[in-house]
């Protein structure tokens, strides 16, 4: 079925919900009125209801550092070690993409490297990137940066797939004395990675990203934010 | 701006729209049939009135039900190398990490390949069936916020890509026979993928307030 988009018309002063003084429940979608200093919850789907994220910029830091921290040994450490008639050959990541590249699959490599390697530093860089824009003056219009949060919102779960793919060998190849594959202890930190960049992704309130703009420059860009493009 | 209070309840006139990600308050006029409704400050899509999509779901949701269990217990794939041969279901690998005590990795791949994605499909049969049918129970509210929020950690998806980086890695060095598992496991996800895209949320949730404000406005 065809489905037409309508954007309504941008209306000339613009009012967010907290200012009139309503709250959205993200659950079911309805809208009530705030009561300040009180812990609300949605009347009609018990959701609790909070004008924006509680302790939003602080969560997402402190998900975001521990995941800054685990992507070092999730890199330098052993992810996987592949035993081949008695002999080992452990790897890191980046070992198992050049692997591939050797072995002439470059599609499969790169979609390695991108999801295992590319994805979470972008992730990292990306969410920082969006912290730092709510202090400082970062140049990024507010449509690239709401773009850029829903783009890592998007693809945070592909990292999995290098868990995925050891867990997926690990099961395969086990034949004892002949070839193994065992994951290392690059791969528990990995995926704590992935959890936790995903956790700062969630716990971050893209309604900040407009707050900002609105508190900084109350009287002088309050009309004239840009159009839908 | 026109606030209706209904009844003795803070839900506001139902026109009145707040973006989930710029909180910009829009007072919708525009009613038609099948339109998307979207955010004119951050282009996030505020609204769709698309209907009938709960019984489409429910078909999906069952289909996938009944994809599960031969998906997670028969081999997807089989190797054979020297005369000997390994069978992979999308269980054994988690078992298989909690045997190496890679508890937090096997307990990872477990939520997010087998056991999510089999309580999100429940929840969803539970809630579409129970709207077809006309039912109505407290639970119902949660259990579809529950879906909701576990959106992001069912990666049947990622797995399927997971599957083939495997297979070619490993096709130089063995013989990679696919199972029934993998076909099962094939119609598993698209089957819930359908399930998951066709439905509209908006409807289920003025379905479930409809049915819930029969008993104790809301």
């Amino acid at each position: 079925m065809a489905s037409k988009t309508i954007t309504p018309v941008l209306p000339d002063k613009i009012i967010t919900g907290k200012e009139a003084g309503l709250v959205l429940c993200t659950e079911c979608h309805k809208v009530h009125r705030y009561i300040p200093d009180a812990e609300q919850e949605c009347k009609c789907c018990g959701a609790e209801l909070h004008q924006r994220k509680p302790d939003s910029i602080n969560r997402t830091w402190a998900f975001l550092i521990a995941s800054m921290i685990l992507y070092i040994p999730a890199n330098t450490m052993m992810i996987m070690n592949v035993a081949y008639f008695g002999v080992d050959e452990p790897s890191t990541i980046m070992g198992g993409v050049i692997l591939l590249l050797q072995m002439g699959s470059h599609a499969v490599a790169f979609v390695v490297f991108v999801a295992s390697v590319l994805v979470p530093l972008f992730k990292m860089i990306g969410i920082m990137l969006i912290l730092f824009s709510l202090k400082y003056k970062v140049n990024m219009t507010d449509r690239q940066r709401i773009k850029m949060f829903r783009f890592i919102e998007f693809i945070g779960r592909w990292s999995m797939l290098d868990i995925f793919v050891i867990s997926i060998l690990a099961a395969l190849v086990h034949i004892t004395g002949v070839a193994e594959i065992t994951a290392g202890p690059a791969a528990t930190a990995f995926g704590t990675v992935v959890v936790l960049t995903m956790l700062a992704a969630s716990s971050f309130d893209p309604r900040l990203l407009w707050d900002y703009k609105r508190n900084n420059y109350k009287n002088t860009e309050l009309n004239q934010e840009p159009a839908a493009d | 701006m026109q606030v209706v209070v209904i009844g003795r309840s803070q839900v506001i006139n139902s026109r009145i729209l707040l973006c989930h990600e710029c909180d910009l308050l829009i007072e919708n006029q525009d009613v038609c049939e099948a339109c998307k409704v979207q955010c004119p400050r951050c282009g996030h899509i505020l609204y769709k009135q698309k209907h009938n999509t709960i019984s489409r779901s429910l078909a999906y949701a069952l289909t996938a039900l009944i994809c599960f269990y031969p998906a997670v217990t028969q081999p997807i794939m089989t190797l054979e190398m020297s005369g000997l041969s390994q069978q992979q279901s999308l269980i054994s690998g988690s078992l298989i990490l909690l045997q190496e005590k890679y508890y937090v990795v096997a307990i990872l791949t477990f939520l997010s390949s087998c056991l999510v994605p089999l309580f999100r499909l429940l929840l969803l049969t539970y809630v579409t069936l129970s709207i077809t049918l006309n039912y109505y129970h407290k639970s119902l509210i949660w259990s579809f916020r529950l879906f909701h929020e576990m959106e992001e950690w069912g990666m049947l998806e990622v797995y399927m890509l997971g599957i083939i980086v495997a297979v070619v890695k490993l096709l130089s060095m063995a013989e990679i026979q696919p199972g029934f598992g993998l076909w099962a496991y094939a119609a598993l996800l698209l089957s819930s993928i359908l399930a998951t895209t066709v439905l509209n949320p908006h409807e289920v949730w003025d379905a479930l307030l409809e049915r819930k404000t029969r008993e104790e406005p809301c």
